[in-house]
């Protein structure tokens, strides 16, 4: 794509996300939607910055993006361990596989009883939970792909001297990285779907935990900031990782 | 990897097929053998099960729900029949919409480039985030439950559609044009079938979406639905029913989309071979 063509597409899509927002505008402001109960976007952002003060705010978020971090990193670590050790070893795939195809259906939210009574109402219940979100797409993606490198390529490096972990490392692993980006990506993505649903624990900081708060003092401004502020971190830390796999993994990557 | 591998898409025996049986009984021996040490520590005292309800325990927990019920006098199947009414309606609402929409914007370039950001924006907005918001607009009635998950489905399968319908082999159009044929024949004949197998791999993964986002929508102002059970029962330390409750909903999610796997594999014969390129 040329830059000027590149150009062309973003200037129509602010086009579009600014007539969005000057028809919510519009509406509440003319009086067709109740302003209270859906307040304008300018209202939502300049009642919210002055209901949660900046430091609080700053709060909600790195408290949120520690949580993610921390059961993204476990999750998606283990995941990675666990799938190519799986994809490579057939035996270990023979065992694991199942155990992972029974579990992986069950919603990640749906352990959120079985994590309190096994973590308390702390930190580590919700960390576990976001655990979850991250480890299957991972696992499931890093399996995938390791049990679908192409047998010819694995071949043309044994016949050039390459086995064992050689063979693992230079080879394999490096064919399998675009599924386990995929599996990266998703799992990062289904940390966020589950973050807030996550911070209904008896939390008390917190992005998902900020609305929740809000609701109960019925400040729907609130409610809407964060509901924006948690998409959009989310939609920020993808890209970047986005980028990151572009760079890393882009050497590989065929296309 | 799912398929039993004697064939391929292509036709070509797969070099991973013959042997699957082994590894298969493996595995079930595996699991099988884990259930039976799951219940051994617990007898022995190693797992408390309270912790740990062991598979004995969830079973009676299991008879107690599909006679007693649990809340009292709520069943089993009526938790069932409950999680699955509210995942449909919202799911159909937002593949009814998704489906046309999407078709719509795929097929234009303006609409396409105005909306993306929306929809870019849209996905990324966690669907629960939207909890508190819709319980303040619509209640902790049913209108707020069917509403959250079709949000969460809809925007997985909007933009499958668009994918479907935007990315077709421009040749595939040409040559229908070449062999004159009418718009409308080109939209039916070509368009549709090459984006189906897209927009099935939409549905399911909708399908998916749904059945993750009614665990957190049933969370509130009910006591009916498996979300629902899986919740209460905690609050009664009754953790045997929570778990019975979340293999329910696993089964459920899990056999519902091999079935909507079988049926793309019979609706849409013409392209098994997407499976491999969707990788």
């Amino acid at each position: 794509m040329t830059k000027a063509s590149r150009w062309k597409d973003s200037s129509l899509g602010v086009v579009g996300v600014l007539g969005l927002l000057a028809v919510w505008e519009a509406l509440t402001r003319s009086g067709a939607v109740n302003p209270v109960i859906f307040p304008p976007p300018t209202a939502a952002v300049a009642g919210a910055l002055a209901k949660v003060p900046p430091r609080d705010l700053w709060e909600h978020v790195s408290t949120s993006l520690l949580r993610i971090l921390w059961g993204f990193g476990v999750g998606a670590g283990l995941g990675i361990l666990v799938g190519i050790a799986s994809g490579w070893y057939r035996t270990l795939g023979a065992l694991t596989q199942p155990v992972i195809d029974l579990i992986r259906p069950i919603p990640p939210l749906a352990w959120i009883p079985m994590a309190i009574i096994w973590f308390g109402l702390g930190e580590p219940s919700k960390v576990f939970v976001i655990f979850l979100g991250a480890f299957f797409p991972v696992v499931t993606n890093a399996y995938k792909g390791m049990t679908g490198v192409d047998p010819i390529l694995l071949r043309a490096a044994q016949t050039m001297g390459l086995s064992g972990p050689r063979l693992l490392l230079q080879v394999a692993i490096p064919a399998a990285m675009p599924d386990i980006a995929t599996g990266l990506r998703v799992g990062w993505g289904l940390s966020f779907g589950v973050l807030v649903a996550a911070e209904l624990i008896a939390a008390d900081a917190g992005m998902g935990f900020m609305i929740m708060h809000a609701r109960q003092s019925g400040e729907i401004g609130v409610i809407i900031f964060g509901i924006i502020l948690i998409g959009v971190t989310n939609l920020l830390t993808d890209y970047g990782i986005g980028e990151v796999i572009r760079r890393k993994v882009g050497r590989w990557h065929a296309t | 990897m799912k398929r039993s591998g004697a064939t391929s898409p292509e036709g070509a025996p797969r070099s991973r097929g013959p042997a699957l049986a082994a590894p298969r009984l493996l595995g079930a021996a595996f699991v099988a053998g884990l259930v039976l040490l799951w219940q051994a520590a617990s007898l022995a005292g190693v797992l408390k099960p309270f912790y740990f309800p062991p598979p004995s325990r969830l079973a009676l927990a299991f008879w107690e729900l599909a006679w007693e019920g649990f809340p009292e006098g709520v069943r089993i199947g009526t938790h069932i029949l409950i999680t699955l009414a509210r995942i449909g309606q919202g799911y159909l609402l937002a593949v009814g919409v998704a489906i046309p929409l999407g078709i719509l914007i795929g097929r234009s370039s303006v609409l396409d480039r105005l909306s993306l950001p929306i929809i870019t924006f849209a996905r990324s907005v966690a669907t629960l985030s939207l909890l508190p918001l819709v319980i303040v607009w619509f209640g902790v009635g049913e209108l707020s439950k069917v509403l959250l998950i079709a949000y969460g489905c809809f925007w997985v399968m909007l933009t499958n559609v668009i994918a479907g319908v935007k990315y077709i082999d421009p040749l595939l159009i040409r040559a229908a044009q070449t062999l004159d044929t009418s718009p409308a024949g080109i939209f039916a004949r070509v368009v549709l079938p090459a984006a189906l197998p897209r927009m099935f791999a939409g549905a399911r993964v909708a399908l998916g979406v749904g059945f993750m986002v009614i665990v957190g929508a049933e969370m509130i102002g009910t006591i009916q639905g498996l979300g629902a059970l899986i919740m209460e029962a905690r609050t009664y330390y009754r953790t045997d029913i929570s778990v019975v409750g979340m293999v329910a909903i696993g089964l459920f999610g899990f056999g519902i989309s091999v079935g909507l796997e079988r049926l793309e594999r019979v609706l849409l014969p013409w392209h098994r071979g997407l499976e491999s390129v969707r990788r």
